[in-house]
């Protein structure tokens, strides 16, 4: 079961802004949500082996050799806060 | 009442790859902050983790070299936990199938500390806190680590030191870590209970997280065993926690948790494949094992006679090991080469860290052939001693400083000479001889040997000395 209480916990964790008008329909939403994914605990597992990951892939290796990083500009570009080369998470106020 | 220590350790060693454990960036230590990084290792969306061939193999020789049953298939799980360090929300790491499983390290007194697993997963990147604010550096991050945890078999201060030392040797020694524990390239979690000698219970541990220093280790663990057996003793109860060690104040104290710290929710990460490796492949890496350094000095002590302290201290750093090896190979006593190296080269190798990288400009060949002029009566050890100074300044061989003069050695009648020389010259030792000072000849056989630059055979000339005398 979801609860508004839920729901109003992850919109602040996710940094999310939910409107009081639209807990309700979002915690329905939801419910729907995890109640669909609850849909493979009937699936069977008779015959698939420990291992088996979705593509039976194994071994996907990359050799050890260094390419060049990016610029940092590029990699400081999503952050919300910059200083001096750094990601800056501000003191909570 | 009697109390013993029960420990056991959780260590991260980040492995000397030249690239992360899931993307190209380099592992290099130091860079300017965010300038090894990429989508993959910031933690972008919609990117593909690719793991690196290196550290699978590097991982499973850590695991060979500590007598770790390796798995054939093992697979990679995410482990969530919210905190800055970690830009995905989650690390990949390993959960029910790690690499290697079931080994051990040896300690001296004959005790097994069981090993109950070795996996692989990636470093966290590096937080600085500065007037409240948090500032990250992301390089680290993605840097592929080991963590080998141990089972609680350690029952002493000095069983912990000497464990974590065995393993910085091996790791070192298989070169899959440098293991600077200054550098944070191995750092310890180390957990501690107490309970009466003779019980076979746990009591309850405490964590303390992260050390990076042997000396804070032992001064934690010996705080921490004290601070549990003294709350005990008043009635009080050992509540599991994690702790933080003050250096500064030599003290514990509990860590404020991480946010739902106890429940990382692993599962598999589904954007990386299975990981299968074969008999054949194990026993490929079985094969790059070097023998360790507890196993060198068994054997210098056994085939070399070198004393215990002598052979281990040779061991220790494995690339002047392998020089004492090729620069005694063929030569009659191995001793002399274990002697010049662990004075006159130790000398010139003042820190643990120039001990080794074991920068020097003499050749191993060099050294042996300095000592094979020894060996075949050619030079004396004083002149020897005199060479090597030389060589070890210039990187020169011993011929450009030992003249074919020189390596003649003395004949009879030239020894004679001089040791008669010596007599005449020095009435007043060879008169406290007369009187019965044993002692007195030395400053006579030392005449001879500063008259001969080294060339003369000492014990030969203080016979003929003692002859002239009489
Ligand atoms: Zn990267």
């Amino acid at each position: 079961m979801v609860t508004r209480e839920d729901v109003i916990n992850i919109a602040r964790l996710s940094k999310l802004y939910i409107a009081e008008e639209e807990l309700d329909e979002m915690t329905k939403a939801m419910g729907d949500i995890i109640k669909f994914a609850d849909t493979i605990n009937v699936a069977s597992e008779q015959g698939v082996e420990e291992f088996d990951n979705i593509n039976n892939l194994k071994n996907a290796f990359r050799e050890d050799v260094v390419v060049p990083s990016y610029e940092r500009d590029e990699i400081l570009k999503n952050a919300n806060d910059i200083d001096e080369g750094h990601f800056l998470v501000r003191k909570r106020v | 009442m009697q109390y013993e220590m029960v420990a056991g350790f959780e260590t991260h060693v980040e492995l000397a790859t030249n690239t992360k454990i899931f993307c190209s960036c380099t592992t290099q230590f130091g860079g300017d902050p965010n300038t090894h990084c990429c989508p993959i290792c910031i933690g972008l969306p919609g990117v593909l983790p690719k793991l690196n061939r290196a550290v699978v193999q590097y991982a499973i020789r850590a695991g060979l070299a500590t007598n770790c049953h390796i798995a054939n298939i093992s697979k990679m799980d995410r482990k969530n936990y919210c905190y800055p360090d970690l830009p995905k929300a989650y690390q990949i790491s390993q959960y029910d199938k790690p690499l290697c499983e079931n080994g051990y390290v040896q300690l001296s007194n004959g005790r097994r500390i069981r090993l109950n697993r070795i996996h692989i997963e990636e470093d966290a990147g590096k937080l600085i806190h500065k007037r409240g604010d948090t500032y990250i550096d992301y390089n680290r991050g993605g840097v592929p680590l080991i963590e080998i945890v141990s089972e609680p078999d350690i029952r002493s201060v000095e069983e912990a030191k000497e464990y974590v030392e065995k393993l910085q040797q091996i790791m070192r020694y298989i070169g899959v870590s440098d293991c600077r524990m200054q550098e944070g390239s191995m750092r310890c979690d180390v957990n501690v209970s107490v309970r009466p000698v003779g019980s076979d219970k746990l009591g309850t541990r405490t964590e303390i997280k992260n050390m990076n220093s042997i000396t804070f280790i032992g001064k934690a663990m010996e705080y921490e065993f004290n601070r549990q057996v003294e709350l005990i003793e008043s009635g009080g109860e050992v509540e599991q926690q994690t702790l933080r060690y003050n250096d500064s104040e030599n003290t514990t104290s509990p860590m404020r948790g991480k946010e739902d710290a106890n429940d990382y929710r692993y599962f598999r990460d589904p954007d990386l494949v299975t990981i299968s490796v074969s008999d054949e492949e194990i026993d490929e890496l079985r094969k790059t094992i070097p023998e360790l350094h507890f196993e060198k000095v068994e054997r210098y002590v056994g085939q070399f006679s070198l004393s215990e302290k002598d052979a281990s201290n040779i061991a220790k750093y494995r690339r002047i090991a392998e020089f004492f090896e090729q620069a005694s190979d063929g030569v009659k006593n191995p001793k002399t080469v274990a002697n010049f190296i662990i004075g006159q080269i130790f000398r010139r190798l003042e820190t643990e860290d120039d001990k080794e990288s074991f920068d020097i400009k003499t050749t191993a060949a060099q050294l042996r052939e300095l000592v094979k002029l020894i060996d075949d009566g050619k030079i004396r050890n004083n002149l020897a001693k005199s060479t090597l100074e030389q060589m070890l300044d210039t990187g020169k061989p011993a011929s450009e400083f030992i003249s074919e003069s020189d390596m003649a050695g003395l004949d009879e009648s030239a020894l004679e000479g001089l040791c008669r020389k010596a007599v005449e010259s020095n009435p007043k030792a060879v008169e406290d001889f007369k009187k019965g000072k044993q002692k007195a000849v030395k400053s006579l056989v030392g005449f001879v040997m500063k008259e001969s630059r080294g060339k003369a055979d000492a014990a030969a000339a203080e016979q003929l000395i003692i002859s002239i005398i009489g």
